[in-house]
């Protein structure tokens, strides 16, 4: 083969190639490049992350939404619903709904589809937010369903929007990675690569003005920026506040995430309010939000605005290093250890500057007098901290963490943070524990008036944690595509919502 | 020769099952991955389900018996991760580093033999100044930094190529580039250095005196005779790019075996750890064997 013949190959495969790659995507075509491959594809994970990001409200549908705005359930596959005793709710399905292989959605499918939840034969992340409940089912008549609950669930309405509904011809005892559900987009192929949607002709709602959309996963943030930027990919939640450096693409939103740092007061001196207080006021909060950008917001619960029970009246703690060192001095007056060593425990790669804020946080709390020191541990270390059981050699510490409810309702929070039994709670206050199934059990109002009863007391009488920010994410969002990002985005991006520009 | 590949074969399965017994053990020693796999919030009672589901509710002898067991029917377990084989898991993501570590390892070498050569040749001249310092910076930047910095300039900046991903041929040019340069800037270095001994030994001497091309002194003789070392050191790093292509799968979305293994282990899924480690282990035992066989290529004295 001569020379002329390899550069006319040559040429011919970088032109084709340039082709392929530069004209791929039609006008009513989208690409979206998501942090992470998802694991699975079964609608059983719609928290997690990477799957709710694909196929909530896109592939599966719930039986309610919950607002973004006001936090309460809206319609979704059920339209309407009443309790008809404190352990009974009774619903009513939308009419003219079909599953994208054919199948009837029906009150029989709703039962399929919360037994196959609730079976226990496949991992199923989405009925952590049912806790131990038990529930049964019954169709009442084609459309309407009666769930039972073993005790009163006044929350059961926002609890179904965790429930996506899958066709009855799905298997109920494995998970699957070829979901169908009623959405207005069905599964057109899976790969390590990609997952590609087409849109559903039969969908029951309004036709979306995207026809396809191809889902691919970069973990470099600033590549998934280049990627937007450069008219591969359409749009990419979460990227890093480093990459989010164009004002006319990238937004900011609220990501219903929460940073804190937990107080184990199991353990002197941290089992005296002094110090607990001591802790939240030694922090020069407006200079430590300089690691989490300008649009962070200072939190003062661990819920944020949106959420039933979140007070908007709460203030966060403030910075007095003289009225931190005064308390500590008090303490140690009452014979308080407080130079006792204290662990402060980071995890790796948490958030962006998680390490730098852990250290800044350190410098501050040894400036007042406390002695505390700094362990970095990577997450299935950090986690053993996280959730009882404890270690049992661990001492006075305190842990970096985060926490995430967008799901509306601080029921998803409190019980826990806050009460004896709470896996991650540290506190053990009986009054608090009573006031927590309280809250539990109310409803309305008094439900949300309770909740910020204990939002409160947790905050300003027993100082059981630091509050520190909530957390802001990036999108980028190409010129062709009319969408924002809100709370919702961090567990799912539904097509049906984004407009193409002309 | 074939029975020389048969002791070989013998010994690496021998191998092979105490690296899988090895990670077997040291893959639990990480702990359970119930704490992964559910929601944080998820009940005690969600745990041991899942404990049960998945059988790691045993004693780890009972788990290792079962999973040797279970490999004598080919079965490597399922992925937690995928929810399907774990050995179709690992199999899928091979080639695509197998592809990319075979043109970017001969890309690197035939490149590394012919400028090493021609440095080595005329030891001090501008070229050898130039190629020591390109090799020298192949070798020790960071594949991460350049595959970024690549990014930036050619994808961002100028938009002649693709920031990452498969499907094109221009998909292919950054991450083959990113990958071939650190053995390409090694290979340089040893090729170079074996030359200059060689060019400096009797039978070179003889050859010129003889009135030998100068073209076919080198690259006839000098060079063959230069090959062995540079083929041991060939041998390594390709193993080691078959092995680990990490970087370059991560930043470029290349769905390859190194991004998996790195993966499984972080969300401990066991059995795709193991069988990647065994679809690796199976490849590094054949290019080692191609290596042995390709020194008996090269050196008549060589004999199995």
């Amino acid at each position: 083969m001569g020379n002329k013949s390899v550069r006319v190959i040559a040429g011919a495969m970088v032109v084709a190639g340039w082709a392929g790659w530069a004209g791929a995507q039609s006008a009513s075509e989208i690409k979206i490049v998501l942090p992470e491959q998802p694991a699975n594809l079964e609608p059983c994970g719609t928290i997690i992350t990477n799957v709710g990001q694909i196929l909530s409200r896109n592939v599966v549908e719930p039986l309610t939404i919950v607002d973004p705005k006001s936090g309460q359930p809206t319609p979704g596959l059920a339209t309407e619903w009443k309790q008809t005793d404190p352990n009974t709710w009774q619903l009513k399905l939308r009419e003219g709904v079909k599953f994208q292989d054919g199948a009837a959605f029906n009150a029989e499918a709703v039962k399929f589809s919360i037994e196959r939840m609730t079976g226990g034969k496949l991992t199923c992340s989405n009925i952590a937010k049912f806790g131990d409940a038990k529930l049964t089912v019954t169709p009442i008549a084609d459309l309407t369903v009666e769930i039972k609950s073993d005790k009163p669930q006044p929350i059961l309405p926002t609890l179904l929007s965790v429930v996506m509904i899958v066709s009855p011809n799905t298997p109920a005892d494995k998970a699957v990675n070829d979901p169908v559900g009623t959405g207005p987009f069905k599964l057109s192929s899976f790969t390590p690569q990609t997952v590609v949607l087409e849109a559903f002709d039969g969908y029951w709602g309004e036709k979306p003005a995207i026809a396809k959309a191809s889902y691919v996963w970069r973990p470099e943030s600033s590549i998934r920026a280049a990627m937007v930027e450069t008219g591969e990919a359409d749009l990419t939640p979460s990227i890093a506040i480093q990459d989010a450096t164009n004002p006319e693409t990238d937004f900011a939103y609220l990501n219903s995430e929460t940073t804190a740092i937990r107080i184990d007061a199991g353990f002197a001196p941290l089992d005296d309010v002094r110090i607990r207080k001591a802790l939240n006021l030694a922090i020069d909060w407006d200079g430590l939000a300089q690691l989490f950008g300008e649009d962070v917001q200072r939190a003062s619960q661990m819920v944020v605005t949106g959420i039933n029970g979140h007070d908007d009246k709460l203030a966060p703690w403030a910075f007095d290093a003289e009225k931190a060192r005064a308390l500590i001095a008090e303490a140690k007056a009452a014979g308080v250890p407080v130079d006792t060593e204290i662990e402060l425990i980071g995890r790796n790669g948490i958030y962006p500057n998680g390490t730098e804020a852990m250290e800044a946080m350190m410098a501050m709390w040894q400036d007042v007098g406390l002695n505390v020191k700094l362990t970095m541990l990577d997450v299935n270390d950090w986690l053993r901290y996280l959730q009882k059981p404890f270690p049992e050699s661990r001492g006075p510490n305190l842990l970096q963490m985060m926490h995430d409810n967008n799901k509306g309702d601080a029921a998803f929070t409190v019980p826990i943070f806050y009460t004896s039994g709470g896996s991650y709670s540290t506190f053990e206050d009986a009054g608090l524990d009573k006031e927590v199934a309280d809250a539990m059990a109310a409803t309305g109002e008094d439900r949300t008036a309770k909740f910020k009863a204990i939002f409160a007391k947790v905050h300003d009488d027993l100082a059981v944690d630091i509050p520190m920010f909530h957390m802001i994410g990036y999108t980028r969002v190409g010129s062709r595509l009319e969408w924002k990002p809100d709370i919702t985005t961090n567990s799912e991006i539904p097509l049906a919502n984004i407009a193409l520009k002309d | 020769m074939l029975g020389y590949i048969g002791r070989r074969a013998y010994h690496s399965v021998i191998s092979v099952i105490g690296l899988l017994t090895l990670v077997f053990f040291l893959t639990r020693l990480t702990g359970d991955p119930s704490a992964l796999y559910l929601p944080l919030d998820s009940s005690l009672e969600a745990r041991q389900a899942f404990a049960r589901l998945n059988g790691l509710d045993q004693p780890i002898y009972v788990q290792f018996f079962q999973y040797l067991h279970n490999l004598l029917s080919l079965d490597f377990g399922q992925s937690l991760r995928q929810n399907r084989s774990a050995i179709e898991v690992a199999l899928e993501a091979f080639p695509a580093t197998l592809k990319l570590a075979l043109v970017a390892m001969t890309l690197a070498t035939v490149l590394a033999i012919v400028v090493g050569a021609l440095a080595a040749a005329r030891p001090g001249s501008l070229f050898d100044r130039v190629a020591g310092l390109v090799s020298l910076a192949g070798a020790s930047t960071p594949d991460f930094w350049i595959a970024i910095v690549g990014i930036l300039v050619f994808a961002v900046g100028l938009g002649m190529l693709p920031t990452s991903g498969t499907g094109t041929a221009l998909h292919w040019i950054m991450p083959i580039v990113v990958l071939m340069l650190r053995p390409f800037g090694l290979l340089v270095q040893v090729v170079r250095g074996t030359m200059i001994s060689a060019l400096a030994s009797p039978f070179i001497k003889t050859a010129h005196a003889k009135g030998m091309k100068r073209r076919k002194i080198i690259f006839g003789h000098a060079l063959r005779n230069s090959l062995l070392p540079v083929i041991t050191v060939a041998g390594d790093l390709a193993t080691g790019l078959i092995n680990g292509a990490v970087v370059v799968e991560t930043i470029f979305g290349w769905p390859g075996i190194g991004k998996l293994m790195i993966d499984s282990i972080v969300q401990r899924d066991f059995a795709v750890v193991q069988s990647t480690i065994l679809v690796t282990a199976i490849a590094i035992f054949i290019v080692n064997i191609a290596i042995d066989l390709l020194y008996a290529v090269l050196d008549p004295r060589i004999r199995y």
